[in-house]
Formats: structure tokens, sequence, C-alpha cells
């Protein structure tokens, strides 16, 4: 195993931007950008180096970060970020690409606050401390702040206020769910830590488990964003620089959907089987309104915004449907929809260029024949959109509808209603911008140089991934399946509050997750699927039953049956 | 869940095989003629070894996964191929809507998968179907469900009523790709589907009753409109969908080797009537509708003999293949009694249809009055007109060359020819792989996919007399078709004109194919349509601008312009509030004391 230092990783990005800050103008764009390819070698080591059969975190780093507040400085790479680190890494790459093709104003700022962003994403997706995570969520904000004001178009201002009060609101719920969180769930006398694994130890009471998870829902829902918290999108995409916008959509947007496996199953799984019917229903109706929103848009770019809040809302399903393989395909969702909507943008870059600046599809049209080369690109990109069997996205569905059908099948058929829309408003689009006649004003011409470089490289990725899933199905299945299983044990329950479960039993500490070692010195159990195996206080396995209840085991060593308690679902 | 890449050879797959590969083979010599001045020519045999790649996969892949995947594969080589001339607005429309339908089709697939997986825990073929008998018992539900599922899969790709509306418009795309995907290869993917699922269908036979009723009504439904239409080539469309109700009653009716048998003969004389068409339309110079056709038979002789075999064999004529397939289905199903019976009749009344709309094509393209491009092909020439679209006739743009300037016909072409030789025997001879009494070759070679059947045993076949006497019965329908068209057509011409006007109503009804476009427009187009342009106006503006933006910003905003009044700037006003709060207190004070 390569030793990677996380921190190194993170703050790359946010060095060479400072670097950049103070070179030469015409050096800034090129520094950041060996910035970023220097984080695309790290993510692909450690995608290579990645043992997918190794319980809990990778490279972790955990320092005291501020003692008093039971704060910690804690980064690591298990399944559940190993690919979004990588997506991170990639589509930066490639948008620095691009954006160093451009001619910015005050570039040498441009490219600060774009290698600021990552940092700030890179950190969202190590960090293994809430406080951390929290941190470096608000911190996503600052530089898309001025990279959308700054350098935005059209209606800039009024787009990044409205888009700043949004994500800022959500944020502050979030920042006092976390300190709730931090607070509540310190042992009576003890000392708060935010530590995830402590937080996922400590089990709140239900109630408490609710309201708090309502302020993370609120927030990461808009950032996605869901219906009906996405007021801010389409005057926030239709303001955004095409480079810009492919990090925000492709990458941020995923942050919220990744802080729903990462923070709130594992910690609040009460909250979440309580809101599950909640956040199913606000994920079919994003399906299916944004998908015909989708169909009904003259806006290139709001075609791919409305879109992705109907992909967003796949992934939420998955999410939700709590189960494994919801799960593991909304994982999978979220980085073939990054790949897929980078892929989209940069081809709205190129075809409003030979449509004379316009994005809307009654502009463009019929400049297949003279670019084919764009048309096969496109078609790759426009088919993986909207599920092709054959691509990841459609092994992604695939999961997340099996996931859901499983115990909630109206959902399901729902959903698999928003599957046929997606191929109409996909289908349309590639129609309306590649066939019928040339619209007036257009210059049919093909893509080249770093427009064609970019566009393929995704293309390529996308196809990989469609020929070859299982690279991320395989590394993400442990750490994902261990975040979904307490809330999926609630659910399985019928929603029985863990009222007081064993400690051993439900102080499950999930071996992928946890930093070993990171509560008293104790190494956690693992049993060979990567579960914890429940000690009894003599350090001897307790056997337990397939409800995670514990079985008693009577003197001879055989399981006792108990008498069913009252109020406890048998 | 455990899915992998695998493949399965049975005698099954292997004939499918030998029929997608044999006549994609002949289509492919067919299209080095007729697409040869198409500047799309390099795209279009790259989509055409895209789609038989597809088709290849669909009926060799061992599981449902790679099954929905060649299946999905499929239907987007047949998009590609339908919006193949994508300069025709009427083409990208088709397309989208084959798209469409498609995906429904698919879901069904995989829903289907879903819910065998869920309850025999595989997804391969060998595991589900061998857990099927333990899993469940006759008619469990979720089992007719899933059979249902399948169905729907089935309905979309084999264009059955009620997702049989993409068809008739796929035939925006060039002729050989109807004849290969649109009639011989890709709409015969539903009938592989149900016999490659056999043993679910025999668990389920309520669900095979279901699919019997859904291509009994087809057959009559499509075999209708064929009737009225008349651009040629969706004539032969509607005919497929016509035959292709036969072949999923047959294997509904668990007569499976009858079904693949038909299956595999109308392959041949499909494929060939449409590369007849393609001939006949090259020759009017892109023309394709049968008003202005007529005495094709001295200029084209070639087509013009190829065309009626394949006219014979698909009116099931004596001897010709399709005699001998369409009636082993038939008196398969009758004898399996009740409701099969009653729907084996049906089938034997359509036939009658059938063989009326073959010869109502045969005698109305090649008979009559010449035309002048029949003129003109008989002096060796092509008439060219001013391209235009033959579904609006709106003028073509021909910016970029395709369709192709030149027009091809089979007496030109020796590719043409070529292709339609062999298919021309075939359609003759086709039968002699399964004549009752003397040969059954087919079925002994399909036998091991089957022999889990219940219903290859010798007492569930129909007996050698019952089987010649459908013959006989075919045979005298095909007859009392064929002469009611020569006598409307040939001795009587305008007979059928006023036929039409006598039942105007009945010919509007048949003309709008029973209005199922006009039905699904208004059913899902068009609300779908305007539930877009509500979220557009009034959900965006309204609810979520105005209401979940403006209402807070609208309070905090109200809010401001009420704490900026107070701070007017003139002592006066603040002396004036300070007296009232001062007043307030003592008041409170006083009320607070007493």
């Amino acid at each position: 195993m390569l030793t990677i230092h996380l921190s190194i990783v993170v703050f790359l990005p946010l060095a060479s931007g400072l670097i950049a800050a103070f070179a030469p103008r015409a050096w800034a764009r090129w520094i950041v950008l060996a910035g970023t390819l220097a984080v695309l070698g790290y993510a692909v080591a450690m995608i290579v180096d990645f043992d997918s059969g190794r319980p809990g975190l990778s490279y972790a780093t955990d320092d005291e970060w501020i003692p008093e507040l039971g704060i910690h400085y804690a980064l690591g790479i298990d399944g559940l970020n190993l690919f979004l680190v990588a997506l991170t890494a990639l589509l930066w790459a490639i948008s620095t690409l691009v954006a160093a093709f451009k001619d910015y104003e005050r570039p040498r700022l441009f490219f600060f606050q774009l290698a600021l962003a990552e940092t700030a994403v890179l950190g969202a997706f190590c960090a293994q401390d809430l406080a951390l995570f929290v941190a470096f969520f608000d911190l996503m904000l600052v530089p898309f702040y001025f990279l959308i004001g700054g350098w935005g178009e059209g209606q800039r201002v009024a787009a990044t206020t409205k888009l700043v009060i949004y994500t800022l609101v959500g944020s502050l719920l979030m920042l006092a769910g976390a300190v709730a969180l931090g607070v509540l769930s310190a042992p009576a006398g003890g000392e708060a830590s935010f530590l995830l694994t402590d937080l996922e130890a400590a089990s709140l009471p239900e109630g408490t488990q609710q309201w708090i998870f309502l302020l993370f829902a609120a927030a990461f829902l808009v950032k996605m964003p869901a219906f009906p918290l996405h007021g801010w999108m389409p005057d926030g995409y239709r303001a955004t620089p095409l480079p810009v916008l492919v990090l925000f959509s492709g990458v941020v947007s995923k942050v919220g959907a990744y802080g729903f496996l990462r923070v709130v199953l594992p910690i609040l799984p009460d909250g979440a089987q309580h809101f599950q019917e909640l956040l199913l229903i606000i994920a079919v109706v994003s399906i299916l309104y944004g998908s015909v929103l989708a169909f009904s848009q003259d806006d290139a770019r709001l075609v791919v915004g409305y879109s992705s809040i109907a992909q967003l809302g796949f992934i939420t399903l998955g999410i939700f449907a709590l189960d494994p393989k919801g799960a593991q395909g909304a994982l999978l969702q979220m980085i073939n929809h990054g790949l897929v909507t980078a892929g989209l943008f940069f081809i709205i870059a190129v075809l409003a260029a030979r449509a004379g600046g316009s994005e809307l599809l009654s502009r463009m049209g019929g400049i297949a024949y003279r670019a084919p080369v764009l048309a096969g690109l496109f078609l790759v990109v426009a088919l993986a959109t909207l599920a092709m069997p054959g691509s990841a996205n459609f092994v992604a569905e695939l999961l997340i509808l099996f996931g859901v059908l499983e115990d909630k099948l109206v959902y399901g058929i729902l959903a698999g209603a928003g599957v046929a829309l997606a191929a109409v408003y996909m289908i349309r689009f590639y129609q309306r911008a590649m066939h019928h006649r040339v619209g007036t004003g257009v210059d049919s011409r093909d893509v080249r140089g770093v427009e064609l470089v970019a566009i393929a490289s995704v293309v390529v990725v996308i196809i990989g991934l469609g020929v070859y899933p299982q690279l991320v199905v395989e590394r993400s299945e442990r750490a994902t399946v261990a975040k979904v299983r307490p809330a999926e044990q609630v659910a399985d329950r019928g929603g029985e509050a863990v009222a007081a479960p064993a400690p051993a039993a439900s102080g499950p500490a999930p071996g992928a997750g946890g930093v070993p070692g990171s509560r008293g010195g104790q190494p956690v159990p693992v049993g060979p699927d990567g579960q914890p195996i429940p000690v009894g206080p003599d350090g001897q396995p307790i056997p337990v039953g397939p409800d995670g209840q514990p079985v008693p085991v009577g003197p001879d060593g055989q399981p006792v049956p108990v008498p069913p308690q009252p109020g406890q679902a048998p | 869940m455990n899915v992998d890449l695998g493949i399965l050879i049975d005698p099954l797959s292997v004939f499918m095989a030998l029929v997608v590969s044999g006549v994609s083979f002949l289509i492919h010599v067919y299209s080095t003629s007729y697409m040869a001045s198409d500047r799309g020519y390099a795209r279009f045999f790259a989509y055409l070894n895209f789609f038989v790649f597809s088709m290849l996969l669909l009926v060799l892949a061992g599981n449902f996964v790679l099954l929905t995947v060649g299946w999905a594969f499929v239907g987007a080589a047949s998009y590609l191929l339908i919006s193949f001339w994508y300069r025709r607005e009427t083409a990208t429309q088709a397309g989208i809507k084959a798209f469409v339908m498609n995906v429904i089709g698919d879901l069904g697939l995989v829903l289907a998968a879903f819910l065998l997986f869920n309850e025999t825990g595989a997804l391969d073929y060998a595991g589900v179907f061998g857990a099927t008998q333990d899993t469940f018992t006759e008619n469990d539900g979720t089992l007719v469900a899933a059979c249902l599922l399948l169905l729907v899969g089935a309905v979309a790709k084999s264009a059955q009523l009620p997702l049989h509306t993409w068809l008739a418009d796929a035939m925006e795309g060039p002729t050989p790709v109807s004849a290969l995907i649109h009639a011989a290869t890709m709409v015969t993917a539903g009938v592989y589907l149900i016999a490659r699922c056999h043993p679910l269908f025999e668990q389920a036979p309520a669900a095979a009753d279901v699919a019997a009723i859904v291509g009994t009504v087809t057959m009559v439904y499509a075999a209708s409109v064929a009737l009225v239409v008349t651009d040629l080539k969706r004539v032969i469309a509607y005919s497929t969908m016509s035959q292709i109700g036969y072949m999923v009653l047959g294997v509904s009716a668990f007569a499976y080797g009858a079904g693949l048998f038909h299956l595999m003969t109308h392959a041949f004389f499909k494929a060939l009537l449409f590369m007849g068409a393609g001939s006949v339309i090259g020759a009017m110079g892109g023309v394709q509708s049968m008003d202005r056709m007529g005495g094709f038979r001295r200029a084209l002789p070639f087509t013009f003999v190829t065309f009626t075999i394949g006219a014979l064999a698909l009116a099931s004529f004596p001897l010709f293949a399709g005699f001998f397939s369409k009636d082993e289905i038939l008196a398969f199903s009758i004898n399996r009694g009740g409701l099969y019976a009653v729907l084996g009749v049906i089938g034997y009344l359509a036939a009658a249809v059938t063989a009326f709309y073959a010869f109502r094509m045969v005698f109305r393209v090649f008979f009559g009055d010449e035309v002048p491009e029949a003129r003109a092909a008989a002096s060796g020439h092509v008439e060219h007109h001013a391209p235009e679209n033959p579904s609006t006739g709106e003028a073509e743009d021909t910016e970029v060359g395709f369709p192709g300037p030149e027009h091809h016909y089979a007496e030109r072409s020796l590719g043409m020819r070529a292709a339609m030789a062999p298919l021309a025997l075939l359609a003759v001879v086709g039968g002699v792989l399964s004549i009752p009494g003397v040969t059954d070759t087919l079925e002994h070679f399909l036998e091991p996919t089957f022999e889990d059947s219940a219903f290859i045993e010798a007492e569930a076949m129909p007996s050698e007399g019952a089987e010649l006497a459908g013959l006989a019965v075919g045979g005298l329908m095909a007859f009392a078709g064929i002469g009611l068209a020569y006598l409307l057509y040939l001795s009587r011409p305008g007979a059928t004109l006023e036929l039409r006007d006598r039942f105007a109503a009945v010919h509007r009804f048949l003309f709008n194919k029973w209005y199922f476009d006009e039905l699904y427009d208004r059913l899902f187009v068009a609300p779908s349509a305007a539930f877009g342009r509500f979220g557009r106006t009034v959900v965006e503006s309204a609810l979520i601008q105005g209401v979940l933006i403006g209402g807070p910003s609208g309070l905090v905003r109200a809010g401001a312009t009420l704490a900026r009044g107070v701070q007017s700037g003139y002592l006066r006003a603040y002396a004036l509030l300070l007296l009232f709060g001062l007043g307030g207190l003592a008041l409170y004070f006083l009320i607070a004391a007493s």
C-alpha cells in the first residue's frame, strides 16, 4: 500500500492557486492546471492502490484540531469517497484545461478561486470529522460566489445572490444540526467529539434524530438540488461560466448526495427511516418534474439543469431505498452523472459557438453532417444520460430500481416512468442540436482542439465504466453497505426505535467506516463480511439473530427462545 | 447479485442466429446497390452492422441482463436507422417515437427481471427456468406479473397492440432497413422472447392467454389497416405486424415449432417483399404512394415475378412457404380447443384478408395502366422528380446528398437481384422444412430447447388429418382473398372507389389506423406538453420563484421598509417615539403592579 498524505492531496490545489496568485499573469493558468493534474495523478494512484477487501479508512489522518470542542482534523478514503475524489480530480483537470484556453479578466484571481474550490470540495469528500466536513462544505460557497458573481454571464448578480442565500440558509441549518449532534452525542459527563465514528457509535433518541435529520436534509437537498428547493438552479445555471458550471453541476451537487451517505444514514438511522417516505416522494417528484421540464425547455443549459434534478432524484431514491443495492446504485450514479453532465456542458459550449453564441435549441440544428465527430461523441453521452443498457448509468439505475422495488414497489414503478421520459428529453435535445435542417446563422464545423480533448476524455471514461462498472461497484461495496446497514436494520424492524439495544450490538462503529482504535484504543472485531461482530463484556462474540438483535444463549451454548416483549415488533 | 457476460448456445439461439445473419447478409448485398449514391453510405453500413451485432447479442444472451442490453442496443440501432435521413423532420419524429416505445419495452424487461430475480435469486436463464417449477405454483401472481412485463417488452419490440404505432412510422428509414429490421429480424424478437421464456409462460398460462389474445387482436387490426393504406411500404409494415400477430399466437399457444417456423418463412418472404417495394420505389424515383403507381409488370419483370412470389407466400398460397407455417400455427391452436380454437378460427379469417391485401399491392402496382415512370423504366430510364419527402410532399433538403440523388431498381442492379433471387427461392421452397406427415426437420432441430415443455408430446400435436384439413381451409382462404382482389381491382376497376364512398366512415376509421395516434396524442403527448408549460409558467415562476423565494425575501424587505421608515432622522419623531415608549412602559408597570 502506498503512503499518500491526504492533506497534500487536499491542499495541493490551494497551494498551486496561491503560487499562481503571485506568479506572472500568463503563468497562473498553467500552475493551477499542473496542480489539478497532480491531484488527478494521486487519484489514479489511489484507485489502483485501493484494496477493496480492507475495512476502514485508507490514508487516514487524525489529529486534534480544536481539542476544547472535540474537533479533529481527520481525513480518510474509503470506498464511499474514493471515486468521488477521482471524479473531482478528473473534472477539475479537464475544466481547468478548457478554462486555460479561454481569456478571463483577472486570470490570477480566477484560477486561484478555481483552485480554492477544488480544495474545498476535496476536503468535504475526505473529511471524517463532522465539524471539518461542515467547514469545507461552507468553504465551497466562497470561491463559487466569486466565480459566478465575478465572471458570470447575464443576470449574474441576482443569480449569485439567490444561490448564495439559498445554500447559506441550508448551510446554517446544517451547522446547527452539526453542533446539536456533537453536543447531544457527548457521553454524560464526557467530552464532545465530532469524529464521525464517535457520532455513529452514540445512538441518539429517535425524536432528536428526527429534527436533526431535517436540518441536514434541507442543506443537502438544496445543494443537489431537489424539487421544490431548486429555485436557485435556473438562474444560477444560466449565469455560471461553462467550465465552472461543469464543476458546479458535475461535482458540487454530489456533495449533498454524498452527505446523506456519509453523515446522515449512519449517524441518524432512525431519522432516516422516519422520513424515508418523505424523501422518496421528493425523489420521485424530482424525477418526474425534472424530466417533464427538461423536455419543455428551449435553453440547452436548462435541459441539462432540469435533467440533473431528475438524475439526482434517482440518486436520492437509491439512497433512501435504505437498501445496499440502492445505495451502491446511487453512488455509481453520482459518478456517472458527474461525467455525463460534464460532457453535456462541454458539448453545449461547442454548440453555442456554432450557433452564433446562442444556447437556445431553436437556434441550433443540422450540424451532424459536417461535424460527425461531435455527433458521435454527443450520441454516446446522450445515450449514457438516458441510461442505455450497456452504460454504467444503466447498471446504476438497475441497482437503484432493484433496491427500491424490493420494499417500495410504487416508488420504483413511478421512477421507471422517469426512465422513459429521460429518453424523450435526451433524444429531443440531440435531434434539435444535431439533426433537422441547418439553423439560420449556424456554422457547421466539427469540434477540435482543447474542446475535443475535453469531450473525448469524458467519453472515454464513460465508455470505460460502461464496459467495466465493476471497477466502482467492487471497490465501493463494502463501505456503502456499511453506511446503509444501520438505517436498513431500523427499516427492517418496521421503524421500531432502537431504544436500548445491547450496547455491543448497536454501538456499531461499522468496521468499514471506523478509524481503527479511535475510541479507547479498542480494535473492533470484524466478521468475514466486514460487519462488526458484537462482543460481549467478556470479549466473546455474541450470536446475532438475522434482525441484528443479540440472541440470548443458554448455558449449553444453544440459543434460548425469548418471549416477545410488549411493544416490540416480532 | 452477479451477472456474467454469459452466452447461451442452444438450438433456439442457433436457429435465430442463422435467420438473422442469413437475411442480413442478403440485405447487405442489396444495400450495396440500393444505397450506392447516398452520401451517408459508410454511416449506413456502420449502423447496419451495429444492428447485426446487437441482434446477435440479443439472441445469444444467456441471462436477462445481457438480453436487456442486446434488446436496448437493437432499439438504438433501429432508432439510428429510422432517423437515418435526419434532415427530414418526419424521420426524426418517427425515430423518437420508436425509441421511447422501445424504452418502455426495455423497462418491462427490467421489471420482469427484477421480479424473477427476487423470487428465484437468479438472473441467468438456466437458474431462473430451473427454479420456476419449484418456486411458483401454476398462475402464481408474481409469475403472471413477470410474464406480463416480459410481454410488455415483447409487444414494444414486435409492434403489437397497444405499443404498435411506431412501426408504420419506422418506414421513414431506408427500404433495406425496413426489410432487415422492421420485417425480418428485430420485430420478431418478441416472438423469440416468448419462446425463450416458455418455461415461465407454461407455468403462467393466464399470461400466455393474454399474449395469444394480443397477437390475434393485432393480427386482425393490422390486416384491416393494410386494406386501405396507400403507402406501399406502410402496407407491408402493417402486414408485418399482422404476421407477427400469428407468430405471437403460435408461441403463446405453445406451438413453438410452428411459431418459429413462421418466423423463418416470414423473414424470407417479407424481406423479399420489401426489396421488391424498394425496387419499385427506385423506379418511381422515390415515390411511395400506390395511388401513383401502376402497370410495372412489363417494365420491371424481375421485380414483378419476385414480388408476386413474396405475395403468394404471404397469402399462404398452397405449397409456398407461408402456406405450411401459417397453417401449422392455426391447426395447433384449434387443436388446443377453448379460447385457442376461437383465436385459430379468427386466424383463418384474417388469412383471407391477408391474401386480399397482398394482391391488392400486386394488382395496383404491376397491373393496370402504365404510369409515366413505368414507361420510362421500360425504356431503361428512371423518372427523376424534384426530391421530396414521400410522407409529406415537402421539398427535400438535398444539401448533404442523402437520400442519394440516384435511384436504383433491381432490373438495372446486379446487387439487388443477387439478394432477391435467393430469397424468392426460399419463399417458394422454405416450407419443405415442415410438411405435415412428410418432414419435421425444424421441429426436430429445435426439440432440445423445448424438451421440458409439456406441449411437444405427440398427444399435444394436432393429428395428421386435422393438419391436412387445416391446410385445405387455409388454401381456400388464400384463393378467396386473391380471387376477391382480382375481382375488385382487375375485372371491375373502380369497384373499390365505389366501396370506399359507400362505407366512407369505415374507410376513414381504418385509414386513420383506428385513431391510435390521435388517442395517444391526447392521452400522453398533449398532457405532458401541457404539464411542461404549466411547470414552466406556473410552478417555476409562481410557486418556486414567487412563493418560495419571493415570500421570505418579501418578508425581509417589508420588515426593512418598516425599520427604515422609523429611522426618519427627524428629532421630533424620535422624541415622540421616546414618549410613546415611556408611556407604554409606565402603563405596563401600572398594570403589572395592580
